[in-house]
C-alpha cells in the first residue's frame, strides 16, 4: 500500500473532483415539473437534431462538432407530470426554484465558501444531446471554500447549482435515447481544486466527505445515481482526461487506478472525455472541449442575495455530517465501515425508519441494505426494486420477534422480488423456512447420520442443505459434531 | 458595449481608467476575486459589479465602502476569425437570395466575454449551415434588423421592392426572407397581396428558439425554406417547424397561417386549409400535400405596393361599449374579430344590461368606413345567416359573410384594398374576391382534427 502511494506521488498524480448531488425539492430548478422520476412508461418520444454554433474562432472549433453530430439523432422520452415544454426547450425557463437556491447555499456555507452577492445563471454549451437546449444552465453559489480532511484543508474551487441533464438510456447506430424526466432536477456540483499528493483511496475518501456534507442538508435524493462523481485525472507530463459519471463511490479509487494505468500504457495521452463503466474501466465519449464554453442565460434575470438572508442561513445551518457520523455510530452501534456504507446508501432513510419501528438489530438491517442486497442484485440478478417497503417492515418485525432467522433474509427477498404481490409470512410458508426447534434439528441430523461412513464435512453439508435459513449454521455445526461424537 | 452601472461606479471606473472587458481584481474584506469586468445587463442592481471568472462563470459583487477595484490588465479587443469565402458558384445549382428583416438566424458566440453576435453574411450562413451550399448558391443581405412587432406597412413596401429586385434584376430562382416570428404572418399576408404574379417561390421563415443554442430550429427552418425556394411552389409561403420533433417543416400559404403559440417550435399552423407541402429534414425531400398552387414560370413579378395603414383591428368582448366602436371613426377601415360565427352584441330581448353594437356599426358604414368581420375563434368560417345576431349584423352592410380568413389577414387585406380605392362598392368587391388564396371555397376535413 505504501509502495503504491509512493508511486502515485512520483507519478505526479493530480485529480480534480466534481461531486454532483441531486436535491430533493418537490419541483424542478426551472419549471414546476415533479422531480420524482416515478413514471415508468414514456407517453411520447420527441426526436431532435443538434448542430454546432460557431464561435469567434470560426471554422477552427466547429469542425469536430459537425463530425460528431452529423449522423446523430436524439430521441427524448416524455413522461407525464415529469416533463413539460421547458424540458423540451419549447418554453423559456421559469424563475429559478428558491428552495433549491437555499439548499445549495447551505452546502456552500458548510464548505466555508464565499457566496456571491448576485447569482448569474449561465449557459454551458453541451453537444451530446443530454440537454435539449444545447446547453446546461448553471450558476455559481459559492467559491474559495475548503473541507477539513486528515487535519488539512482541501480547497473547494466552487459550488454550483445546475440543472441535471437528461438520463442516457441507450445508443444504437447514431440514435441516442434520453429520459427527459431527469432534465432540470436541481443538482449541486462541488468542484475541488486539482488535488496533488493524494492516493486514489484518499481521493475516494475526500469524495465521500464531500458527499456527506451535501447530504447533511437533508433534502437530497438518495436513489442510485442521485450522487455522481466526475474526475479529472492526469499524471506528470500528460494531458488531462475527464472521466464522467462514476455512480458508485466505492469504485472511485479503482477508476483512478485503472485510468492511471491506461495513461501509463499510452505513448501520448489524448485530451478527452471518458465515461466510467460498471467495472471501473472507462470508455471514450468525445474529445475534451477547450475552456468551458459559457455565456449568460439571458432568460433569467440576476438573483440578488442580501447579506441579511445569508446571515440568517448561517445561523440555521444544518449539523455537518462529522457530528452526525459519530452520533449515528453510537446510536446504532455500527462499525465505522458499516456506518459509512449505510450513511451513503439510498436506503439510509428506510433503514432509520425500520430500526425505529421494528427494533430489529441495526447491523442486521444495515447489512441487508448494503451487502445482502448488492449480492442479490449482482449474483442472483434479482430485481430488488420490485420489493416493497411493507415487505421490509414485515421482514424485520418477524426477525425482531425471532420468528425468522436472519439467515433466511436472502431467500425471502429473492422470493419477494419475483412475487412482489406476496407477503413475508406467505413467503416463509411457501419456502418452508420457519425456525427449527432443537428437537426438529436433532431429528434431521439423526436421519442423515443413518447413512454410515459419512465424514463430518459431508454430513454437515447434507444437513445444511435441509435447514438453510431456518437456524444459525453455528448451532448446526455444533450439534452435528456433538452427535457424531467428534 | 454600453455600461449600465450606477453613476458612482461609472465615475469610479473612469477615474481608474477601467473599461468593460478589462481584467480586474475586486478586494472586499479578506476576500479577493479576479475576473473580467462585464457590462451590467439592463436588469438587476446597478451597484453590483459583474465579473466573468476564469472558469467562465459570471458572479455579482456589490461595490460598497468595503470594496476596492484594481485594474490588472487592459482587455484585448475581440478578433473574429472571418468565415471562409463562399464556394464558387455552381451553375448546375439554383440560386437563392436570403434577405434579412430581423430576428437572428445565425450567431457566433464569443466565449471570452460570453457575448452573442448576430452573423448574417452569406459566408457566415454557410459556416453555420454547411448543408446550404448543397442546396443552392446563396446570395444574402440584410434589409433591416427589426423585432417583428416593430414592422410597419412602410417596411412591407421596402421588402416588396427588394424581393422584386432579386427576382426581376438578379434573376434568382427563389427568395427566402428571414423575419422575427411574432408578426411574421402579417408580413407574409401583406407580401401575398403586394407581390403579384410571382414566377418563383418567396418563402418567409424565422426561428422560435434563439440561434445561439445548438438545438435552435434555425437550421431546419432555413434549410427547408431554401429547399422550398428551389421548388415549384411559386407563391408567397411560410416555412416553419411542423411539430416538436426535428422531422419536417410545413410550407404554409402566406395568407392562411398564424402564430398560435408563444414559444414552441411548431407555433405556426395553417388555419382552415392544409399546408402546401412537408419538407423532410435532414434528407431534404419535399412531399406535396396540395396541388392547387401557382407553378414556377418565366416572367417578372409585379409590384403592387399601394397600401393604407389607417385601418384597425378590434376584438369584441363581454360588455363592449358601443362608444368604443363609435370612436373608431377616425380610421379608414375597421376589422372586427367577432365571436362565434361572426356575432357582436345586439342587445337581444330588450335586456337592460346588454348594449347593441348594431347602430354604431351601421353609422360607421354610413360614413363610408368599411367594416370587415373575421372570426376571433381563428378556426372556422363566418356565417351571418344562422342566428338573429348574425342576420342583424349582415344587414348593416359588413363585409365577410362566408369568408374563412384570419383576423390578421382580413386586416392586411383591408389595408391593401384601401390603398387602391375608397369606393365602398369597390372595396366590398375587392375584399370578397379571392386574390391570394385568403378565402377558401371548401373546408377540408383534415384541417380540423
Amino acid at each position: 500500500m505504501t509502495e503504491k502511494e509512493l508511486n502515485y506521488k512520483k507519478l505526479g498524480l493530480k485529480v480534480g473532483l466534481e461531486v454532483h448531488q441531486q436535491l430533493d425539492t418537490e419541483k424542478k430548478l426551472f419549471c414546476n415539473c415533479s422531480t420524482s422520476m416515478k413514471e415508468k412508461d414514456p407517453i411520447k418520444i420527441v426526436m431532435r437534431k443538434m448542430h454546432p454554433v460557431a464561435s469567434e474562432l470560426g471554422e477552427i472549433d466547429i469542425a469536430a462538432e459537425f463530425e460528431f453530430l452529423r449522423n446523430r439523432n436524439f430521441h427524448y422520452q416524455i413522461f407525464k407530470n415529469e416533463t413539460c415544454l421547458v424540458e423540451l426547450d419549447d418554453e423559456p425557463p421559469h424563475p429559478m426554484n428558491p428552495e433549491a437556491i437555499q439548499l445549495a447555499l447551505q452546502v456552500a456555507l458548510l464548505l466555508n465558501c464565499k457566496v456571491p452577492e448576485e447569482i448569474h445563471v449561465m449557459r454551458k454549451t453541451v453537444i451530446d444531446g443530454s440537454n435539449t437546449s444545447g446547453f446546461q444552465r448553471t450558476a455559481i453559489i459559492g467559491t474559495n471554500g475548503y473541507l477539513k480532511y486528515k487535519g488539512k484543508n482541501i480547497p473547494i474551487a466552487l459550488v454550483a447549482l445546475e440543472e441535471d441533464a437528461a438520463a442516457h438510456v441507450k445508443e444504437e447506430s447514431g440514435k441516442v435515447t434520453y429520459r427527459l424526466s431527469r432534465l432540470g432536477i436541481p443538482l449541486v456540483e462541488v468542484t475541488t481544486e486539482s488535488l496533488e499528493g493524494h492516493s486514489p483511496k484518499e481521493i475516494q475518501e475526500i469524495a465521500f466527505e464531500v458527499g456527506m456534507i451535501c447530504r447533511s442538508i437533508g433534502k437530497v435524493k438518495r436513489e442510485i445515481g442521485a450522487i455522481r462523481q466526475d474526475l479529472n485525472v492526469s499524471i506528470r507530463g500528460g494531458n488531462r482526461v475527464e472521466v464522467k459519471g462514476v455512480q458508485e463511490l466505492g469504485l472511485l479509487s479503482k477508476v483512478i487506478e485503472l485510468e492511471v494505468k491506461r495513461q501509463l500504457s499510452l505513448p501520448k495521452v489524448e485530451k478527452e472525455v471518458r465515461g466510467a463503466q460498471e467495472d471501473g474501466t472507462t470508455k471514450f465519449m468525445r474529445p475534451l472541449p477547450g475552456a468551458k464554453r459559457m455565456y449568460p442565460e439571458t432568460d433569467i434575470p440576476p438573483i440578488p442575495l442580501s447579506n441579511d438572508y445569508i446571515q440568517e442561513l448561517k445561523k440555521e445551518l444544518p449539523e455537518p455530517w462529522t457530528k452526525k457520523f459519530s452520533k449515528f455510530k453510537s446510536k446504532y452501534k455500527l462499525s465505522d465501515e458499516l456506518s459509512k456504507t449505510i450513511l451513503n446508501s439510498p436506503y439510509l432513510e428506510l433503514f432509520e425508519r425500520i430500526v425505529a419501528k421494528t427494533h430489529a438489530d441495526a447491523s442486521t438491517v444495515a447489512n441487508t441494505f448494503t451487502s445482502v442486497m448488492k449480492d442479490l442484485e449482482k449474483r442472483e440478478k434479482a430485481e430488488i426494486n420490485r420489493i416493497r417497503e411493507e415487505h421490509y417492515f414485515e421482514l424485520f418485525d418477524l426477525i425482531a420477534k425471532k420468528r425468522i432467522m436472519k439467515e433466511a433474509i436472502p431467500v425471502i427477498l429473492k422470493y419477494l422480488s419475483e412475487r412482489p404481490g406476496e407477503t413475508v409470512t406467505g413467503a416463509v410458508k411457501e419456502l418452508d423456512i420457519s425456525p427449527l426447534t432443537a428437537e426438529e434439528l436433532k431429528k434431521i441430523i439423526e436421519e442423515v447420520l443413518q447413512h454410515k461412513g459419512l465424514i463430518f464435512e459431508k454430513a454437515y453439508g447434507i444437513v445444511m442443505s435441509k435447514v438453510r435459513g431456518r437456524i444459525d449454521p453455528q448451532i448446526v455445526m455444533k450439534e452435528v459434531k456433538r452427535m457424531m461424537k467428534l | 458595449m454600453k455600461i449600465l452601472y450606477s453613476p458612482e461606479i461609472e465615475s469610479l471606473l473612469k477615474s481608474k481608467n477601467i473599461k468593460i472587458g478589462d481584467k480586474v481584481k475586486v478586494l472586499k474584506r479578506k476576500f479577493e476575486q479576479e475576473g473580467i469586468l462585464m457590462p451590467r445587463i439592463e436588469l438587476g442592481d446597478p451597484s453590483i459589479l459583474v465579473l466573468k471568472l476564469q472558469n467562465g462563470y459570471n458572479i455579482g459583487i456589490r461595490y460598497d465602502k468595503d470594496a476596492q477595484i484594481k485594474k490588472i490588465e487592459s482587455g484585448k479587443s475581440i478578433r473574429f476569425i472571418p468565415a471562409k469565402a463562399l464556394p464558387k458558384k455552381d451553375s448546375q445549382k439554383p440560386t437563392v437570395s436570403i434577405l434579412g428583416c430581423g430576428g437572428t438566424i445565425a450567431s457566433r458566440i464569443e466565449y471570452k466575454t460570453g457575448a452573442v453576435y448576430p452573423a448574417f453574411s452569406p459566408a457566415d450562413l454557410v459556416l453555420s449551415f454547411p448543408k446550404l451550399k448543397d442546396l443552392a448558391n446563396i446570395h444574402g443581405r440584410k434589409l433591416f434588423d427589426l423585432w417583428s412587432e416593430d414592422i410597419t406597412t412602410e417596411h412591407w413596401k421596402i421588402i416588396t421592392n427588394e424581393v422584386a429586385k432579386e427576382i426581376n434584376k438578379e434573376k434568382v430562382n427563389g427568395v427566402v426572407l428571414m423575419h422575427g416570428t411574432d408578426f411574421l404572418h402579417y408580413t407574409s399576408a401583406a407580401l401575398s397581396f403586394m407581390l403579384q404574379n410571382l414566377p418563383v417561390p418567396v418563402v418567409v421563415t424565422g426561428a422560435q428558439r434563439s440561434s445561439d443554442r445548438g438545438s435552435s430550429d434555425n437550421e431546419i427552418n432555413l434549410l427547408s425554406s431554401v429547399l422550398t425556394a428551389t421548388s415549384d411552389i411559386a407563391q408567397l409561403t411560410v416555412c416553419m417547424h411542423a411539430n416538436s420533433s426535428d422531422e419536417f417543416c410545413y410550407v404554409h400559404s402566406g395568407v392562411k397561417v398564424r402564430k398560435l403559440h408563444t414559444s414552441a417550435r411548431d407555433a405556426f399552423k395553417s388555419v382552415n386549409v392544409l399546408p402546401f407541402a412537408k419538407v423532410w429534414y435532414p434528407n431534404s425531400k419535399i412531399e406535396y400535400l396540395r396541388n392547387d398552387f401557382s407553378k414556377r414560370s418565366s416572367g417578372g413579378v409585379k409590384v403592387d405596393d399601394k397600401i393604407n395603414p389607417n385601418v384597425t383591428l378590434v376584438c369584441t368582448y363581454p360588455g363592449i361599449k358601443p362608444e368604443f366602436i363609435q370612436s373608431l371613426n377616425n380610421y379608414d377601415g375597421v376589422v372586427i374579430a367577432a365571436s362565434g360565427l361572426g356575432h357582436v352584441p345586439t342587445g337581444s330581448h330588450g335586456d337592460k344590461f346588454a348594449k347593441s353594437l348594431i347602430p354604431t356599426i351601421r353609422s360607421l358604414i354610413d360614413s363610408e368606413i368599411p367594416v370587415v368581420i373575421a372570426p376571433q375563434t381563428i378556426h372556422g368560417r363566418i356565417d351571418l345567416n344562422v342566428y338573429d345576431a348574425g342576420r342583424m349584423l349582415n344587414q348593416t352592410g359588413v363585409i365577410g359573410n362566408g369568408c374563412d380568413w384570419t383576423p390578421e389577414t382580413a386586416l392586411v387585406k383591408l389595408m391593401w384594398v384601401l390603398g387602391h380605392t375608397k369606393d365602398m362598392k369597390k372595396v366590398r368587391e375587392m375584399m370578397l374576391t379571392n386574390i391570394a388564396g385568403e378565402i377558401s371555397e371548401r373546408t377540408e376535413v383534415e384541417t380540423h382534427d
